[in-house]
């Protein structure tokens, strides 16, 4: 059973990834990374990694991606034509340089002989087993990362703070 | 039988798309998603290391990179706004005043 | 037995004043030259103490003392002294008549403005010439030659708003930097020969065990490059051009520097050296033949002279002719001998110069000057007991040691004996030709009557007389003895001392003739006609001199210069910055502001290490 999971949720995955990069609409764009992460949630939950699996879908589709949406919306970019004439010139050199890179980390992963023969260990990731080591452990960088986020917000506030008073949605004086 | 190889190798593709999208999206926010889309495929290569090596390291690091993701798509999607507000206009063609 | 701290005292009390001066005393006429004087004296004195201690012991004693300046693997150079009894008997010249000269520049000095930077250079010269006599390997000698070399030309100059004085300086260093090189070349060359087992070594005394294992025709070379420095030094033709323009620095510099001590460096160096020298027959007749030439040539171009410093400085440079042409012959205790007393009478003459100088003041054409026999009867009679001296008068000293060298001329080769013999004849002459002319006569046609001359202070007649004395009684104070002790007493010779004498009194008698009468001009000049030219020109060496730094030396400097600007600075230095700049131009493009451009750069070089590691994994 497992193997055709597998291949369902990666052929998904590998399919919304490229509609990420290749679709026209920016709202598809979006909508497809949406996809994409729902894919590989299931991916985790085939891995017994219940708790990140849940996690990414609550904090990056949950939050993250519905961001990427307000944004969109917000500047009214499914609307805006893109303009055909200015391409980057380096369209070519990029698609080149990506399949570079997929043939060298083929080559890596197929001189890790150990990866074709491994057994998968037991360890389930559920919330009981991670919370316990998250709290004792790994404290520290827990609580930094909050502090993190406060930082991040910061930054947000006073970068928006500025762009609202010079730009359009400026309406107190 | 699915062994670490073929997690490791999805991994691969995936950021091998991520990366041809950092490299030639015309569009700043598409920049910004084929980004989400490197750190997603790592976290699947973390993931799937942590579950094959029995340590549960991997998936504390996967609870963290998507933690510090948010933030940083926080901060990205500001710097758009502002952007925007500059340049009317959210082409990565139009950011090039770092220059000789 | 010998108390080494006097010989360090001795040494060094000279630059302490230098220093002294220097740095305290250069608005301060009075000081500086008590200072400097201080100094000398100190050094005299000490060198009076060690010159008793080293002869009451018998065989008279020696001593050498060095610390060690540089040693690497083969190469050790000392600092030190080899004290000898023909290093104190240089010693107590150049401190002797030192001490002297520099009480008599105190008079002499006293209206120049300036004069407590002449007695700071004067003190550093002192240092420097005792350095020569006291230093025991060659690289320290060399130093102290060059340093010698330096207060020359510091001294020549000090006139330096006057340019004739100041390149007569240049012109003397020049020179001497030329005989340097050979010297130098000569130095090194002995050295790398020195290893007969010991390894290599500068130190006189290491050097005496290792002459006799070297090859002949090496030791030729070597003993031909050290006379070159010799010939610079002791101002031998052809590199004696500079001496008689070094005439232009004040008196007591010529005497000191230019007659008595500096440019018997040469004769000393080859003295104490003599060992190197001696084995080499070759080389002993070139040197012999040089200073015979030198003698005689310029024994020809004094008579035709006309200002009293250059007469003396042609006589000075005959007289080193005629020992460097004893030491030729092989006769080192003739050599320095005749140095001695040769110190003692062309210091007093140069001071006795001096004197009239200073009375007339600074007046130095002889056709100008007379009868001051009459007006300076102190400086007058002591001129007469130096020119008596220098023709080698009986019993004055210079008769002594002159007579010493031509008798050992006589015994060896004729040839030089006669270039020697008319050499003294013609010296007899033109000394007899200064002395009527400038004292003989009446006083009372002189110009200027109530500025007239006048016997100059008692600070300038003591030290003539001093060495008035020194002059008289120098042959009978058994100086050889003092110098080489273990060599037997000369004889006298009979048959050369009644030739020379008679050759002396002929010359004189000749001078009488024809300027013991007052005349406007030099008589000799219409008698000699066209001859005269040539030796007004000096025989045409400085012209010749001159054409070549002018024509071909200018020339390869400008070359060099050209080559240097256009290859080096514009091509090589001027080629790579440009180099720079073009590679700076082409590659700031890579700068072109797109940020998904950088972003490729960047994958690129991620997926080339990638490979790497893979490669290397």
């Amino acid at each position: 059973m497992s193997p055709y999971f597998f291949y369902f949720f990666a052929v998904i995955l590998i399919l919304a990834s490229a509609a990420v990069v290749w679709a026209r609409n920016p709202l598809y764009n979006v909508l497809a990374l949406v996809v994409a992460i729902f894919s590989l949630s299931c991916l985790f939950v085939l891995l017994e990694a219940f708790f990140v699996g849940m996690i990414l879908l609550l904090v990056y589709a949950g939050a993250v991606l519905v961001f990427f949406l307000f944004v969109v919306m917000c500047l009214n970019l499914n609307t805006i034509a893109l303009d055909q004439a200015q391409q980057t010139r380096f369209r070519l050199w990029g698609i080149a340089v990506g399949l570079m890179f997929v043939a060298s980390f083929g080559l890596a992963t197929k001189s890790f002989i150990k990866a074709q023969t491994m057994d998968p260990s037991s360890i389930r990731g559920t919330i009981e087993t991670i919370g316990k080591i998250l709290f004792t452990d790994y404290l520290l960088p827990f609580e930094l990362t909050s502090l993190l986020l406060l930082i991040a917000i910061f930054g947000i506030v006073s970068l928006a703070q500025g762009a609202l008073s010079t730009g359009k949605g400026a309406e107190n004086p | 039988m699915i062994t670490l190889g073929n997690y490791l190798a999805l991994s691969g593709i995936i950021f091998s798309l991520g990366l041809v999208g950092v490299m030639t999206s015309r569009n700043v926010l598409k920049v910004l998603l084929s980004l989400e889309l490197l750190l997603a495929a790592s976290n699947l290569s973390f993931v799937a290391f942590s579950k094959f090596n029995g340590d549960y390291a991997g998936q504390l690091i996967v609870f963290f990179v998507i933690l510090v993701a948010a933030a940083e798509v926080a901060i990205g999607l500001a710097i758009i706004v502002v952007m925007y507000r500059r340049l009317s206009t959210i082409q990565a063609d139009e950011l090039r005043t770092m220059k000789w | 037995m010998i108390n080494p701290n006097l010989v360090w005292i001795a040494f060094f009390a000279p630059l302490v004043a230098c220093v002294l001066i220097t740095l305290l005393f250069l608005r301060n006429k009075t000081f500086s030259s008590l200072i400097a004087i201080a100094g000398i004296l100190t050094s005299f004195i000490c060198s009076c103490l060690v010159f008793t201690q080293i002869f009451q012991a018998d065989p008279p004693a020696q001593l050498q003392q060095s610390l060690s300046w540089i040693a690497i693997d083969s190469l050790t150079i000392n600092f030190g002294f080899l004290m000898n009894p023909l290093a104190i008997m240089m010693l107590l010249i150049v401190t002797g008549v030192g001490s002297a000269i520099f009480i008599y520049s105190r008079g002499y000095m006293d209206e120049d403005p300036s004069s407590p930077r002449f007695f700071a250079f004067l003190s550093l010269f002192a240092f420097s010439m005792i350095g020569i006599v006291l230093s025991n390997n060659f690289i320290q000698l060399f130093i102290f030659w060059e340093l010698v070399g330096l207060s020359s030309y510091l001294l020549i100059g000090f006139w330096y708003a006057k340019p004739s004085a100041a390149d007569a300086g240049v012109k003397a260093f020049m020179v001497n930097r030329l005989s340097d090189f050979g010297f130098l070349s000569g130095i090194i060359l002995l050295w790398s020969i020195s290893d007969i087992g010991n390894g290599r070594s500068f130190q006189f005394t290491d050097l005496v065990q290792v002459i006799p294992h070297l090859d002949p025709h090496m030791l030729t070379i070597v003993a031909l490059l050290l006379f070159c420095g010799v010939m610079g030094k002791s101002a031998q033709v052809p590199l004696h051009v500079w001496l008689i323009d070094a005439m232009e620095g004040p008196t007591p510099v010529s005497a000191l520097i230019h007659a008595a001590t500096m440019v018997a460096a040469g004769i000393y160096l080859l003295a104490r050296t003599f060992f190197i020298f001696e084995p080499s027959s070759t080389a002993l007749t070139v040197i012999g033949y040089t200073g015979a030439i030198t003698a005689l040539m310029a024994a020809i171009l004094a008579v035709a002279e006309n200002d009293i410093k250059r007469i003396l400085a042609y006589s000075t440079l005959s007289q080193l002719g005629l020992m460097v042409m004893a030491l030729g012959l092989g006769g080192p205790m003739q050599g320095m001998y005749h140095l001695t007393t040769h110190a003692f009478f062309k210091a007093l003459l140069f001071l006795g110069a001096g004197s009239v100088i200073y009375a007339l003041h600074h007046e130095q054409n002889i056709w100008k000057m007379h009868g001051l026999l009459r007006k300076m009867p102190v400086t007058g009679v002591t001129f007469l007991i130096g020119t008596l001296a220098l023709c080698g008068i009986f019993p004055l000293s210079g008769f002594w040691s002159k007579d010493t060298i031509l008798a050992l001329a006589y015994t060896h080769n004729i040839v030089l004996y006669l270039i020697a013999a008319t050499a003294s004849g013609l010296t007899a002459f033109y000394m007899g030709r200064l002395f009527f002319v400038v004292f003989w006569g009446n006083a009372s046609e002189h110009e200027g009557g109530e500025h007239g001359p006048h016997e100059s202070p008692l600070v300038m007649t003591i030290p003539l007389i001093f060495l008035a004395i020194l002059s008289a009684i120098g042959g009978f104070i058994g100086i050889p003895h003092y110098l080489f002790p273990q060599e037997a007493p000369e004889e006298l010779n009979m048959r050369v001392a009644v030739i020379s004498s008679v050759i002396a009194l002929l010359g004189l008698g000749f001078s009488y003739m024809i300027y013991g009468k007052r005349t406007a001009t030099d008589p000799l000049a219409t008698k000699l006609g066209s001859f005269y030219a040539v030796l007004q020109n000096k025989f045409y060496f400085d012209i010749v001199y001159g054409w070549y730094v002018d024509h071909i030396q200018q020339n390869v400097a400008l070359f060099l210069s050209r080559f240097e600007r256009e290859i080096i600075v514009r091509l090589c230095v001027g080629g790579l910055t440009n180099l720079a700049r073009t590679g700076g131009k082409t590659f700031r493009y890579l700068q072109n502001g797109l940020v998904q451009f950088y972003a490729l750069i960047f994958v690129l070089g991620a997926v080339f290490l990638f490979l790497v590691l893979i490669k290397t994994l």
